[in-house]
């Protein structure tokens, strides 16, 4: 099987969680009383549900540019710690692929990849099966957010459906916490996170994900020392 | 009703900024070696980053059982952190989680 192939497939049940939260943006845009084609649009050239979410929001309480603009970008800076993971093996890829790779860019596709790490042999067919991931989850998000755009949410209530999507990140960190130190560091994130959970414009996120890291950091460095 | 420039005008700087947020690094690839350090560091992301979008988002909900203090959300999510990390099958987890909220909540 090539390797796109085993990402597409590898990432399928994660990307079932994300039926859901693609149907609320969906309903969302529609409540915002947005046109088909704005809600297309948007969709199209942002793709990242969370902060789409949380812009929509604001602008039907015609919020200031800056402020929708500011909340948008802060909810996306994460990004950049993937962009960072994903450069090494996408240092001799042609421009294209380097497009491509960056903007389908999720937590989800991220987070498959680097699960798989260890059973790439080379830096292309990590790629590969990053770029399988990135398909199969541009295909799901995009069909969910127009099945709720077009039909509404048609999951009953008491079903809690919407539940799957924290439930997938969990599906997602699991794999990623490959040592001791991996689950102290995601004990550490929980933490801070709900410590700066109320911290303004939504830079929770990023702080307790700066914090980890720097944590993260200064532990490799002790082991290194203690190594040498 | 979200007027039609004013939408336009953010859905393209979000766009461009995004998309310069998420090409950033992948962008300056083949100019910057990166040391193995940082590359060990790398593992450490989704484990810094993934909890804050599911723990908060599961405490801070306010559910329906009073006698759990409104925490089942979260509570059912620990339990199946924990189910995860010795059946390693996301369907599983997701299944279990649901199962587990509906029958909390019937």
């Amino acid at each position: 099987m090539s390797n796109f192939k085993k990402g597409f497939i590898a990432i399928l049940p994660i990307a079932s969680g994300v039926i859901p939260f693609g149907m609320v943006m969906g309903v969302v845009f529609a409540e915002a009383n947005l046109s088909f084609l704005q809600a297309v649009l948007m969709n199209q050239v942002v793709y990242a549900g969370a902060s789409q979410l949380a812009t929509v929001s604001l602008m039907k309480l015609n919020t200031a540019i800056l402020i929708v603009l500011a909340t948008g970008l802060i909810i996306n800076l994460r990004f950049m710690l993937y962009s960072a993971a994903m450069s090494p093996y996408l240092e001799n890829a042609n421009r294209w692929v380097k497009y491509f790779c960056a903007f389908t860019l999720t937590d989800q596709s991220y987070a498959a990849m680097t699960a798989n790490q260890d059973k790439f042999k080379t830096n292309s067919e990590a790629v590969q099966f990053y770029m399988g991931t990135a398909v199969a989850m541009l295909i799901t998000w995009h069909a969910s957010v127009l099945f709720g755009y077009l039909f509404g949410n048609i999951a009953p209530p008491k079903l809690n459906l919407d539940y799957a999507i924290p439930l997938s990140f969990v599906a997602l960190l699991v794999p990623a916490l490959k040592t001791k130190t991996h689950y102290f560091i995601a004990l550490f994130s929980a933490i801070a996170s709900l410590v700066f959970y109320k911290a303004p414009l939504n830079t929770g996120l990023m702080i307790s994900a700066l914090l980890s890291i720097a944590l993260a950091w200064l532990i490799i460095k002790r082991k290194s020392r203690k190594a040498t | 009703m979200i007027d039609p420039n004013y939408f336009l005008l953010i859905v393209f700087l979000l766009a461009i900024g995004t998309f310069l947020i998420r090409y950033s690094f992948v962008g300056l690839s083949d100019r910057m070696k990166i040391p193995n350090e940082v590359k060990d560091l790398f593992t450490y992301i989704p484990a810094a980053i993934l909890p804050g979008l599911f723990i908060p988002a599961t405490f801070y909900y306010q559910g329906q059982v009073a006698g759990l203090f409104h925490k089942e959300r979260f509570i059912i999510i620990l339990f199946c952190f924990g189910l995860t990390i010795f059946i390693r099958n996301t369907l599983v987890c997701m299944a279990v989680g649901l199962g587990l909220l509906y029958l909390v909540q019937g």
